[in-house]
């Protein structure tokens, strides 16, 4: 089973990918800042990390910069509200790029693509 | 010895140079907040009016793109208007307040005034063949015209509108960048142009031309601010909006499917509810941001505003442990501002200030008066603390320590304290607390009851 790292401070949007990534057949972790995200990184082992960017006290940029130093094989996809970081991203730190919508098709579907690979 | 002088009000006597004068009355009308065709037509007026430079009529020409537009042209329309204009302006003692409202007297009279002779006059800067007056504005050259019907370089329909024989062509430019023309005669007393009178137009044209200069890159710099405060308020927004939208989304879709417990409804419509009330607030938060607009500043009591706040249930409420103690001078004088929006104010620092001490800490509110002209309210803490780095981005748009903020709180403190022509100060350390003080203006003293 593929293991999902999932940081993201909202807790209503950590529950839902949670339960949808479960449906889907993942073993789901939830972190809710950089920290607790860290600390999960150097307890157990993750096929993929799907992190916010914008998050009170380190936000995603500091995480993805220090994972890349910790666990340079893990794919990243960074999910976030705001479209205008893309371009920003893609050149240097993330493996997909999806911004947060009502639905969780591209999610998924980025998700899937990735592990599959 | 040290004595002091108000740059603002030389008050010059008549027996000092009259150019002093003139060019006191500018740059006093500078300083006003009037618009600029206001201030240009000070300019043409000082130049035109009998305590001035003297010329009989002044034209302004304004550019526009690589165009240059005949605007204004102050002056009387014959020798009978002249003697009772200049009888008016002369009148020692007479200011830039008069001469604008002379000003716009002048203009707006009706339509055969001398301005509707010059606005159809445009000239293409860019152009090889120019002629006269244009020359003058694209080479920065004052150009004194003697026999100008002999003259081939004019161009004929200027000629034909100006009517006279000789005139004086003054640049307005500043750096690079050309800004407009002023043309000045003598047509009524047909006195000849001296060189003294170009000295001191030319003056006046270095004048008027840095100071269209400085209002463009002003207007300029506004619109510039405008752009960047759009574009983050774009993106915080889409923030605000997005993350609520994607949870509603979500649980919504759960909803959809057949596979859903009642227990898992139930919670999912709560969720949803949640975020829904989450939405609203954020619109409602932003809807009172961008209201604020007071231009209209009323007397008002601070005291019962204050204790309005302090004693709101809703503030009280959220009150854990921490004591608000309110400490206001007896007979404060009432201040200027909108009451609604300074009470506001004070809700958004004081539910700061709670937020932000330890249970068992305590809020001071204290009033009283700065000097004569300033009434100062004090909303101490013994909360954590700012450091510097937060501190300075306080007013920034945007800029929250919450975890859900919205970043408009103090921003919008500041907005009504700039709008109530008040200010706001702003001392912390951290470990110890902070310290806010708003300055308001005194208004008119406290009525009987007092």
């Amino acid at each position: 089973m593929k293991r999902i790292l999932i940081v993201e401070d909202e807790d209503a949007l950590c529950l839902l990918y949670k339960e949808e990534l479960t449906q889907e057949g993942y073993a789901v972790t939830t972190a809710g800042n950089a920290e607790e995200a860290l600390s999960a990184l150097k307890r157990e082992p993750f096929d993929l990390i799907v992190t916010d960017i914008r998050m009170p006290g380190r936000d995603g940029v500091e995480l993805i910069t220090e994972i890349m130093g910790l666990r340079k094989d893990i794919p990243i996809i960074i999910n976030t509200a705001y479209q205008s970081y893309k371009q920003d991203f893609m050149t240097w730190a993330a493996d997909a790029y999806v911004v947060k919508s009502s639905s969780l098709v591209e999610l998924k579907s980025k998700i899937k693509e990735i592990l599959d690979r | 010895m040290i004595e002091r002088f108000s740059f603002l009000a030389p008050n010059f006597q008549s027996q000092e140079p009259r150019e002093l004068a003139l060019l006191s009355i500018i740059s006093q009308s500078f300083f006003q907040p009037f618009s600029i065709e206001d201030n240009l037509l000070v300019i043409l007026t000082a130049l035109t009016s009998g305590s001035g430079v003297g010329f009989n009529r002044a034209m302004l020409f304004r550019t526009d793109g690589d165009k240059l537009r005949g605007e204004a042209w102050l002056g009387p329309r014959s020798a009978e208007e002249a003697k009772t204009i200049w009888e008016v302006l002369s009148t020692p003692g007479i200011g830039y307040i008069e001469i604008i409202e002379h000003n716009r007297w002048l203009l707006t009279r009706q339509s055969e005034s001398l301005s509707q002779i010059v606005k159809p006059l445009v000239y293409s800067l860019s152009q090889d063949n120019l002629t006269i007056p244009a020359t003058s504005a694209a080479r920065k050259e004052m150009l004194l015209v003697q026999n100008a019907r002999q003259e081939p370089l004019i161009d004929p329909k200027f000629l034909a509108a100006i009517g006279v024989e000789e005139f004086l062509c003054v640049p307005l430019y500043a750096r690079d960048e050309i800004m407009g023309l002023i043309i000045l005669d003598n047509a009524y007393t047909k006195r000849p142009i001296e060189s003294k009178d170009i000295k001191l137009a030319s003056l006046c044209g270095l004048m008027a031309g840095n100071y269209m200069y400085a209002t463009l890159l002003h207007n300029k710099m506004i619109e510039m601010e405008r752009l960047a405060a759009l574009g983050e308020m774009a993106v915080f927004i889409t923030h605000q909006l997005r993350n609520p939208l994607t949870t509603i989304g979500g649980f919504t879709d759960q909803l959809l499917t057949n596979r859903i417990g009642e227990a898992k409804k139930r919670r999912n419509l709560e969720i949803i509810r949640k975020e829904i009330r989450r939405l609203e607030d954020v619109v409602t938060k932003l809807a009172l941001f961008l209201k604020v607009d007071v231009r209209k500043t009323v007397p008002f009591d601070l005291k019962s505003t204050l204790l309005g706040v302090v004693q709101n249930p809703d503030l009280t409420m959220k009150n854990g442990g921490i004591e608000v103690y309110l400490d206001i001078e007896e007979r404060l004088p009432n201040v200027l501002g909108d009451p609604t929006y300074v009470g506001e104010a004070f809700r958004n620092l004081i539910a700061n200030a709670m937020e932000a001490t330890a249970p068992g800490g305590r809020v001071t509110v204290q009033g009283g008066r700065e000097d004569q002209n300033w009434v100062v309210i004090c909303i101490q803490d013994t909360g954590k603390g700012m450091p510097p780095s937060v501190r300075d981005k306080l007013f920034s748009p945007f800029f929250s320590t919450k975890d859900k903020g919205m970043g408009l709180g103090l921003l919008f403190v500041k907005r009504v304290m700039d709008a109530s022509g008040g200010r706001i100060e702003v001392e912390s350390e951290v470990g110890r607390g902070s310290l806010f003080r708003l300055f308001f203006r005194s208004g008119q003293e406290r009525s009987a009851e007092a």
